[in-house]
């Protein structure tokens, strides 16, 4: 075998394995989330269930487990079945997360907010209005009403 | 057969370019972490204070030395001699070095004997060892011991507790301006969170940002004129620069996972934040653009700790504290930046770390009490507990 060649193949091994840990490249990379997303419209007239505690949810709330964000099959059914009934008054919601205690604090505040982003994102995809849409994460610093804290909670207005 | 091994040798040469810049700190054979050097101590005398006021005002300016590090009073041989007066609260203070050249002749005239001796001290130790002091210094906390989450103060012995919000539906996520002056924290009075700004001397706040969404994890750049925060207006979470005199912002991190708890490296031209892109949260550094049409580069740190949360940068920039979730639980972990060896500081529930102005003490919560633990000697201690369950302290000034 050619000495070149030879050097090519034993070195290009070490050269896979020394680069596997590094990232792909942006083109190459799988993009598990979709790259679209729909920019919040004005928070103005949407009321917070910390002040007015009457507010009643538009569907069960959306239980998450651990430290996940992304939609299940359950959470994406409900949500689509709560889409097609939009349709008929188109209603304002507030999508308002929520955390377990123990995780960090400012982690907890932006896991809640982005699962609440993750099911206005599904919920826009299947019809509803962006701009009737608002989310809030409030973490662990506020309860909400649902049997369980890791949730997605969503208040119709 | 030559294209092919140009593209190889390209590639070759294009990873080792990469591998300089991103190895993992444990393969980074050549870059050699530096012993912490020892501190010096030095021999300081504390002369007679002379006035009506003057032995009180002795008393308070030697215990705040003795909690000092890098400092040994003594009067042998002294390489500094401190004396001053005081009457009526008022202190005036001199330091002398053993060559008599005067160091420091000031005098200190707020409405507190303890605030001047306080001053006086701090002003001691930076003109002898160069470190700030810690008898100014405050802690910023969080604490529900109302039925809320309110942002409360206190100094470093857990004295001087001030509650310094009372918002209806609380306050959280603190953060303390360099010279303590100022807080900014999140705060939900209109039900939803935003980040306000209040003047701790003059009492009034403003609004830095109502924007929709959430906006929380402020944290003031090393010259105080700007913020770094996470904010939700675009469609997903983002950790943003904010400038406080201007009230422009500029998103600095490029992720659609769960950004949190950005914090300054002090040369002011870094941050460090956690982000958690689905695999659990973990560190990254980016780069503070200087202009708006300038490019931020944004870089993952290998702690080797797959779940971190709330880093924060040494005041030398030498090192980074920040909480790991270990078998035992969260621990609080300093690692040497931007490599060296991680140590556990303290496990066993032990977060939310925060370094001390000089770098010599790290305070954090553990189980709702607030501890400080200095890292030289291992030895920590509660400053308060019984104060409702205590969350997010941070150290300034």
């Amino acid at each position: 075998m050619h000495p070149a060649r030879l050097l090519l193949l034993s070195t290009l091994p070490a050269v896979m394995v020394g680069c596997s840990w590094l990232p792909l490249p942006h083109a190459l990379s799988p993009q598990p989330e979709p790259t679209v997303v729909y920019a919040l419209g004005t928070r103005e007239g949407f009321r917070s269930p910390l002040q007015e505690g009457n507010l009643r949810p538009a569907c069960p709330a959306l239980e998450f487990s651990g430290t996940t964000f992304r939609l299940s099959g359950a959470h994406r059914r409900t949500l689509e079945a709560l889409a097609a009934s939009w349709q008929e008054k188109k209603p304002r919601y507030l999508i308002a997360g929520y955390c377990q205690t123990g995780l960090p604090e400012d982690y907890a505040r932006s896991l809640s907010e982005r699962r609440a982003q993750a099911v206005r994102q599904h919920l826009i995809e299947h019809g509803v209005e962006a701009a009737n849409l608002q989310t809030v994460g409030f973490g662990h610093d506020s309860t909400p009403s649902a049997p369980t804290s890791s949730v997605v909670v969503i208040y119709r207005q | 057969m030559h294209t092919a091994r140009f593209i190889v040798l390209l590639l070759l040469a294009s990873s080792q370019a990469v591998c300089a810049l991103t190895l993992p700190s444990w393969l980074r054979f050549s870059q050699k972490s530096e012993a912490p050097a020892q501190p010096t101590l030095r021999r300081v005398s504390l002369g007679e204070f002379t006035g009506g006021t003057g032995g009180s005002a002795r008393r308070a300016v030697l215990a705040a030395l003795e909690r000092a590090s890098g400092l040994q009073l003594t009067t042998d041989r002294p390489d500094f001699l401190i004396t001053g007066s005081s009457t009526g609260g008022r202190i005036t203070g001199r330091v002398t070095a053993a060559s008599g050249k005067k160091l420091l002749d000031r005098t200190y005239a707020a409405p507190g004997l303890d605030e001047n001796a306080g001053a006086f001290a701090d002003d001691v130790i930076l003109t002898i060892t160069g470190k700030p002091g810690l008898a100014t210094s405050r802690i910023v906390f969080v604490s529900d011991r109302t039925g809320t989450p309110q942002v409360y103060l206190c100094d470093p012995e857990g004295r001087e507790v001030l509650q310094v919000t009372h918002h209806a539906h609380g306050a959280v996520s603190p953060s303390l301006n360099p010279d303590a002056t100022a807080v900014a924290y999140t705060s939900y009075k209109s039900g939803f969170p935003i980040v306000q700004w209040l003047d701790l001397g003059q009492g009034w706040e403003r609004t830095v940002t109502d924007t929709p969404g959430s906006s929380f994890g402020a944290a003031f750049s090393p010259d105080g004129q700007r913020l770094a925060l996470v904010m939700s207006f675009l469609g997903n979470p983002e950790v943003f620069v904010t400038d406080l005199s201007s009230n422009s912002a500029a998103c600095v991190s490029d992720t659609t996972g769960v950004p949190s708890s950005p914090s300054w490296h002090p040369d002011g031209k870094q941050i460090i934040f956690s982000d958690d892109r689905g695999d659990g949260p973990r560190l990254y550094i980016t780069e503070v653009p200087e202009s708006s049409q300038a490019q931020a580069s944004l870089v993952r740190w290998r702690t080797g700790h797959a779940f971190c949360t709330d880093p924060e940068f040494s005041p030398d920039g030498q090192q980074v504290a920040y909480t790991a979730q270990l078998r035992s639980g969260q621990a609080v972990i300093v690692k040497g930046w931007p490599s060296g060896p991680a140590r556990v500081i303290q496990a066993g529930g032990a977060a939310h770390p925060s370094w001390s102005p000089d770098g010599r003490q790290l305070c954090y919560v553990q189980h709702g009490i607030l501890y400080i633990h200095h890292l030289s000697t291992g030895q920590r201690r509660a400053i308060l507990e019984k104060h409702g369950r205590i969350s997010e302290p941070r150290w300034m000034k």
